[in-house]
């Protein structure tokens, strides 16, 4: 009656293949290799789960405390007993943070996200673009330029911070703004998204420099010979970018737009330089921990029962607010690298091209 | 060949593009492609930075409360290694940061990288457990950070108590300086995993661009495990290899810390504090330490890519 999948079925087999190694070992049909293989196997996932756990732990801590501290109730906060788990549970840090008053969530996020996939998406463009010239269009000065790159990776963006901002406070490209205007000055662009989104696409934003040494050389990676195998093929350059380059080198690019992302997401450099703009979440959060007080003071105003069992003197409860803002701006970059991670597949690129 | 020449002498007009070599439209394509990247650098870097070489090389003065300098060449440098006692002590503790932690924060991440690669249950928790920390270090929760600090300091010594074991590797006869090197690499184990979150990221994805035929290959012609490692591993995930060095170098100088007297500060905190002194000419001062930093990190990231990018494979 029942009829199996074939994915049951192999189970199935599987599990049958399981318990014939114990009946085999059992009457000692298995030969001494067979064993020590399957002891090695044993001993290797056991070493890789007990480092990978223990290590993990140390990387959770932190991330726990966030919800530890976000989600325990006003009345134990700051008890020992407390400490792991709270001894009693209770949202009203989370739909705080979440009221108009404090993060003033959702719009907050949507507008965060929206601004953080432009940015991840010009960021990446851009550096790819360089990369593949870096690694492959070489023209005259290119490893010259090159240098200039290995530059902006390590002169810490801080010490050339008044100067960019200058830049975009009056924006001109040589001068051609100023003679459109008539008046000879440049645009301001402080204070609006453009400005990133300009140091972004011109591959001077978070970490570029990081990107396009890494792209660099996750093309110098790939195969010369397919590359030629399209130009005499007759593709163009732009074609054999973005058909053949950039889908065999989609790990690298999976990587580089996800650590965009996170670090686009949780910029509050550039943000507070150029665009200090409350909608952002790092930003606000950022700015909402110098003052907490108020900020509670001010979201419980706007129901009764926050008034009567919140008091912002509290330190404790300060941390937890300031717990339930930040998991409440690190609970969305969890949920995407959730979903991105499967991508992280091994690459084929390679098999089938035998001789190199 | 023959074709081109037809199709030029038919249309002279179009076809200067078509008339080109391939290495010269292949120069002209690499200029398109970097000219974003280039615009960006002359106007968002290069204009800064040359603003803060010139600084670096002029008296700086307050005027009508305005800053004007005047050149006077290296003077600034004189002082900065000079007559500044401080500096190149901290310098050099910078140096000795750098050089404790790098390699080991590489030999780390590319040894959990490989535990977080293989065929196992539950790898994509683990994969996702392991960047946190690139998320947390972005300043989110610097306030937990520092009370995990002292918890998980709690937690090595209370769980990995180790005297006796440290009793008995300094009494190997091994040299000392190797192992208090050692015992100090163990014990700050949680920090090293947590500043390291972007290596590993970056070499999963180097290890998941191995093509899993070499591996087979390997197994076939009966590879141990360890030659596998030596022969194929390493090698192809050496490029990116050499993008970590260049990272881990980098972010090691710019979050390194300098002791002043009993307190400890980040470098670039110090050099703030004697930019802002009160004088308008530590203003040019700042200006020449900064430099010279810069140059330092960039030396010492040249000089280790130089030796490294010597074993590193391509397949152009």
């Amino acid at each position: 009656m029942t009829k199996l999948s074939r994915k049951e079925r192999m189970q199935k087999a599987e599990e049958m293949a399981g318990i014939s190694f114990w009946v085999d070992l059992r009457k000692g049909r298995l030969s001494k290799y067979t064993i020590q293989k399957h002891v090695r196997s044993f001993f290797v996932s056991l070493f890789r789960y007990v480092i990978l756990i223990c290590l993990g732990f140390v990387v959770i801590t932190p991330l726990w405390n966030l919800v530890r501290d976000a989600f325990t109730a006003p009345a134990v906060l700051g008890e020992k007993s407390s400490s792991w788990i709270p001894q009693q549970v209770s949202t009203i840090f989370m739909s705080m943070s979440i009221s108009k008053n404090l993060m003033d969530y959702w719009p907050s996020l949507l507008y965060t996200l929206l601004t953080t996939v432009v940015l991840t998406f010009l960021q990446v463009l851009s550096t790819g673009l360089a990369a593949y010239s870096f690694a492959r269009l070489k023209f005259k000065g290119s490893n010259i330029l090159f240098f200039f790159v290995v530059l902006t990776i390590v002169v810490p963006s801080d010490s050339i911070m008044l100067a960019q901002y200058a830049a975009f406070r009056n924006f001109d490209i040589f001068g051609l703004i100023g003679l459109i205007n008539g008046t000879g000055a440049g645009i301001n662009l402080i204070n609006q998204p453009v400005a990133q989104f300009i140091l972004a696409g011109t591959g001077m934003g978070v970490k570029s420099g990081l990107y396009i040494y890494f792209l660099r050389q996750g093309v110098r990676g790939l195969p010369i010979s397919v590359e030629e195998a399209a130009h005499v093929d007759g593709a163009g350059f732009l074609r054999t970018f973005f058909s053949i380059v950039v889908p065999s080198m989609s790990g690298s690019i999976l990587t580089v737009s996800v650590l965009s992302f996170l670090w686009n997401y949780t910029d509050t450099y550039y943000t507070g330089l150029l665009n200090p703009n409350v909608k952002q979440l790092a930003y606000r959060y950022s700015s909402l921990q110098s003052n907490v007080r108020w900020g509670i003071n001010n979201a419980a105003k706007t129901r009764p029962e926050w008034l009567t069992t919140i008091d912002a003197t509290n330190p404790f409860l300060q941390t937890a607010v300031i717990s339930a803002c930040a998991l409440l701006v690190v609970v969305p970059l969890l949920i995407m690298y959730a979903f991105v991670q499967k991508r992280f597949v091994q690459g084929a690129a390679r098999s089938g091209l035998g001789g190199d | 060949m023959k074709k081109e020449t037809k199709t030029a002498v038919k249309k002279p007009a179009l076809s200067w593009y078509k008339r080109m070599d391939f290495s010269k439209k292949t120069a002209l394509w690499g200029f398109i492609f970097l000219l974003p990247w280039l615009i960006g650098l002359i106007f968002f870097f290069i204009r800064p930075l040359v603003n803060t070489l010139w600084y670096s090389l002029c008296h700086m003065e307050m005027v009508n409360g305005k800053f004007s300098g005047t050149f006077i060449g290296i003077e600034n440098f004189k002082w900065v290694l000079g007559v500044n006692a401080d500096y190149t002590r901290h310098l050099a503790e910078a140096f000795t940061q750098m050089a404790k932690e790098v390699p080991f924060q590489i030999f780390v991440a590319l040894f959990i990288a490989m535990l977080l690669n293989g065929e196992y249950k539950g790898r994509g928790f683990f994969r996702a457990v392991f960047v946190i920390p690139i998320i947390l270090a972005t300043g989110i929760a610097t306030f937990t950070l520092a009370e995990v600090k002292t918890l998980t300091t709690e937690t090595t010594e209370s769980v990995m108590n180790m005297k006796w074991l440290e009793d008995l590797v300094i009494n190997s006869g091994i040299p000392e300086e190797l192992t208090t090197l050692l015992v100090t690499y163990v014990k700050n184990i949680f920090d090293v995993v947590t500043t390291c979150g972007v290596q590993i990221l970056l070499f999963l994805s180097g290890l998941q661009a191995i093509s899993p035929t070499l591996y087979e290959v390997a197994k076939m012609e009966g590879c141990t495990q360890f030659e596998t490692f030596c022969k194929i591993t390493l090698p192809m995930v050496s490029p990116t290899i050499l993008v970590c060095l260049v990272y881990s170098i980098a972010e090691s100088f710019a979050h390194a810390t300098v002791t002043v007297g009993e307190t400890t500060k980040a470098f670039s905190t110090y050099i703030q504090e004697i930019t802002f002194t009160g004088a308008a000419e530590y203003y040019g001062y700042g200006a020449a330490m900064s430099f010279i930093y810069f140059a330092a990190t960039l030396v010492t990231v040249g000089v280790v890519c130089g030796i490294v990018s010597k074993g590193v494979f391509y397949y152009d």
